[in-house]
């Protein structure tokens, strides 16, 4: 048998094997001083972002409008009152959606007539739409359709007049 | 051509080598201890609200509870009032403080002591001001009284006693006798006090009672229970509602003034819940645990420490430096001192304790000291520490059989052995005593932050939670919102957090274990039918894996 050390393999692997019983006598100490924002590389780790939150704001019909995903944003409506972020509906609510009409609008009165249709709703110019003819009925109607938004999607604003802000 | 084959010449010790090059790889590879809490869920601790009012932040609540989920109110399914927490059907004892009791034992006692009470003239509408320390007759006296329904006043500190007397004169007050000289003028001075009752605990001496019983009607403790077993009353009086007021508990506020925090059954169930999920769930406080406690029976939290030890049928003590009525008002034990006082009570080892950062700071800067003297503490530190960095500590490894342990048996006694867990909270904790208390102690550690408004602590950290960063703030994190705790932050910077910066604000609270102040002044009501958001008057900062930091207070 013969111990050479001199050949390269030899040496590599005794390399290799001091560099690892160095670490198990004298493990690595060192705390990042940039703190990782992923989990996979190291324990102490912090995220980069918060959580999104949206601000709860005041809408008017005119600043309700654009928010009708055309240009591919967010998608609002308003249901009595309460505007719902609908973003995560963009196949029902979206330019291609069924119920296209409503993104940006008002949709109370459709809500309670069951109807997508334009008559529904009313002209961002005009004044909000008093939903004073309504029967009991569609008035229910609507409720369920504003407790089924309530759980399904963000209550992200209330709409008031156009000369209220 | 050759000099590549000479390179890859291989002999025997090339087979030893990488022999001993596999098995060291694998092991490293292989042998690695888990963190003991997976860092996936310390990066999002909190869940957070999708919608937050302009000023404010959003509303945070602990992950497990969610935004939509019911808070917890009650520990167990029939755990309504006070008294409920000790359980009529168990029979072991278990010792409070020096005296070795089972639960019928103590409901026998508070059937006798109430009835003793309605004897001496109290009724429902009386307030009875509780000058207590921490003991076994004042857990009587406190379930005695919110048993049948009789509110009383406890106080922070005895520097609260004149002014309560002049805003809320009581019926009645409790009193130590060792505290009895120096209250006399003041309780004598106080309206109506022919009318009053004053019933002592002790002994006080014979030129105080004699002052005493000119001004007022007398009576020794044990006497109104002898009066109470004697009148025949067996059976408690109908419990009272869980949302009935069983105690206001008086206490000065960070910009000096005093405020009265109304304390409901409901509060106190609460907060028996929330302190239950302190501890690590695989772990749970049991009958066999001894509960040590830092925090006075008279402020929220401390009474919400007590009655968990009670419920899980935990011996249970408190520390001198709780009592606040004493004869020298203004002496306190030192910190590590105090720690050891309950040596003096015949408690079982401590198992869990619920200390404030002076008495952590003692007890690691004593421990370390001792450890200091070994020859290898700083081989011994560089691989807890490599521990503690990978996520995992633990109180058997080599490095504590060759130091630590000696240095904790050293300093702590037997208590070393015992001691599963430390709870922190009364104040900001150094940043900078984390790691050595990580260390030092090896057991899980929770930082906490209470308010006398709350009988829950207002934030918890988790308790594996060994996360050290280098650039973090002076103060130690304190974690997410109980479970059954929701806060937000108003007076926030809305530009600072559309631009992504951590929320910093004034925090409120909501949640079934905060009271009600006596003067809701700051409190505000969003919605209709919905409890109104408290205000704390402290300052927090949320970080992004939703743990919080309290931040200078009061401003």
């Amino acid at each position: 048998m013969s111990f050479n050390l001199s050949t390269p393999l030899n040496t590599a692997l005794l390399v290799y094997i001091l560099y690892q019983a160095q670490r198990i006598f004298f493990p690595p100490n060192q705390i990042p001083e940039q703190t990782p924002s992923e989990f996979k590389s190291a324990y102490s780790w912090m995220p980069k972002l918060h959580p999104p939150t949206l601000l709860f704001t005041t809408f008017t019909p005119k600043t309700l409008e654009p928010y009708n995903g055309k240009d591919g944003g967010r998608i609002l409506l308003a249901i009595d009152g309460t505007v719902f972020d609908v973003t995560a509906g963009r196949n029902f609510y979206g330019p291609e959606g069924m119920y296209g009409n409503f993104a940006g609008r008002d949709a109370s009165r459709g809500m309670a007539k069951q109807s997508f249709d334009r008559e529904m709703l009313t002209d961002v110019d005009k004044p909000l739409d008093k939903l004073q003819d309504l029967s009991p009925e569609e008035i229910e109607n609507m409720r369920g359709w504003f407790e089924h938004f309530s759980s399904k999607y963000i209550v992200c604003g209330r709409l008031v007049e156009n000369d209220a802000i | 051509m050759p000099a590549f084959a000479d390179a890859l010449v291989t002999d025997d010790l090339t087979i030893l080598l990488g022999l001993v090059t596999a098995s060291i790889f694998l092991l490293s590879n292989l042998y690695k201890p888990q963190p003991l809490v997976h860092p996936i869920l310390l990066g999002r601790q909190s869940d957070v609200s999708r919608v937050r009012n302009p000023g404010e932040s959003a509303v945070y609540r602990y992950y497990g509870t969610g935004i939509m989920g019911r808070f917890p109110v009650r520990p167990q399914r029939d755990v309504h009032t006070l008294i409920d927490h000790i359980k009529p059907g168990v029979d072991a004892p278990r010792t409070l403080w020096s005296t070795k009791i089972t639960n019928n034992q103590i409901r026998e006692r508070v059937i006798h002591f109430g009835a003793g009470l309605r004897r001496a003239g109290l009724k429902s509408s009386s307030n009875v001001l509780l000058l207590l320390n921490d003991s076994l007759e004042f857990l009587i006296t406190d379930l005695a009284l919110a048993s049948q329904g009789i509110p009383s006043f406890t106080l922070s500190s005895p520097a609260l006693l004149a002014p309560v007397l002049d805003v809320h004169p009581p019926t009645a007050v409790i009193i130590d006798a060792s505290f009895l000289p120096h209250a006399l003028e003041h309780v004598l001075d106080s309206a109506e006090a022919a009318h009053h009752v004053l019933i002592v605990l002790g002994e006080p001496d014979a030129q105080t009672t004699a002052r005493a019983a000119r001004g007022v009607r007398l009576v020794r403790w044990p006497d109104i229970e002898e009066e109470g077993r004697q009148s025949g009353v067996t059976e408690l009086p109908a419990p009272p509602g869980s949302e009935s007021v069983f105690t206001v508990s008086f206490y000065r506020d960070e910009e000096g003034n005093m405020q009265a925090a109304k304390l409901t059954h409901e509060n106190l169930t609460a907060g028996v819940a929330a302190i239950r999920a302190l501890v690590p769930p695989q772990n749970p406080l049991t009958a066999l645990d001894t509960v040590v406690s830092a925090h006075s029976l008279s402020t929220a939290y401390g009474r919400a420490i007590a009655y968990t030890a009670l419920l899980e049928g935990a011996s249970f003590g408190t520390l001198e430096g709780t009592k606040l009525y004493k004869s020298d008002i203004n002496s306190s034990p030192r910190p590590l001192d105090d720690l050891f006082t309950t040596k003096n009570l015949s408690l079982p080892s401590a198992t869990m304790l619920f200390i404030m950062p002076s008495h952590l700071n003692a007890l690691v800067n004593a421990v370390l000291e001792r450890a200091k003297k070994s020859f290898i503490f700083p081989v011994a530190w560089r691989h807890k520490l490599s521990g503690i960095l990978d996520g995992h500590v633990t109180r058997e490894s080599l490095w504590d059989r060759l130091v630590l342990n000696d240095a904790r048996v050293a300093i702590l006694g037997a208590v070393a052995a015992t001691l599963r867990g430390v709870v922190v909270s009364g104040g900001p904790l150094p940043a900078d005593l984390l790691t050595p208390a990580r260390i030092a102690l090896s057991i899980p550690l929770v930082h906490a932050f209470t308010h006398p408004i709350s009988t829950a602590p207002i934030f918890a950290s988790h308790p594996h939670d060994l996360q050290t960063f280098a650039h973090a703030l002076p103060v130690a994190h304190v974690g997410p919102p109980v479970v059954n705790i929701e806060v937000k932050m108003k007076g926030v910077d809305d530009a600072a957090i559309e631009r992504g910066e951590d929320p910093v604000g004034k925090l409120f609270v909501r949640g079934p274990p905060i009271g009600r102040l006596m003067d809701d002044e700051d409190s505000t009501t969003e919605n209709e039918g919905q409890e109104p958001w408290v205000a704390t008057g402290v300052v927090a900062r949320a970080q992004t894996n939703g743990s919080f930091a309290i931040l200078e207070e009061g401003s």
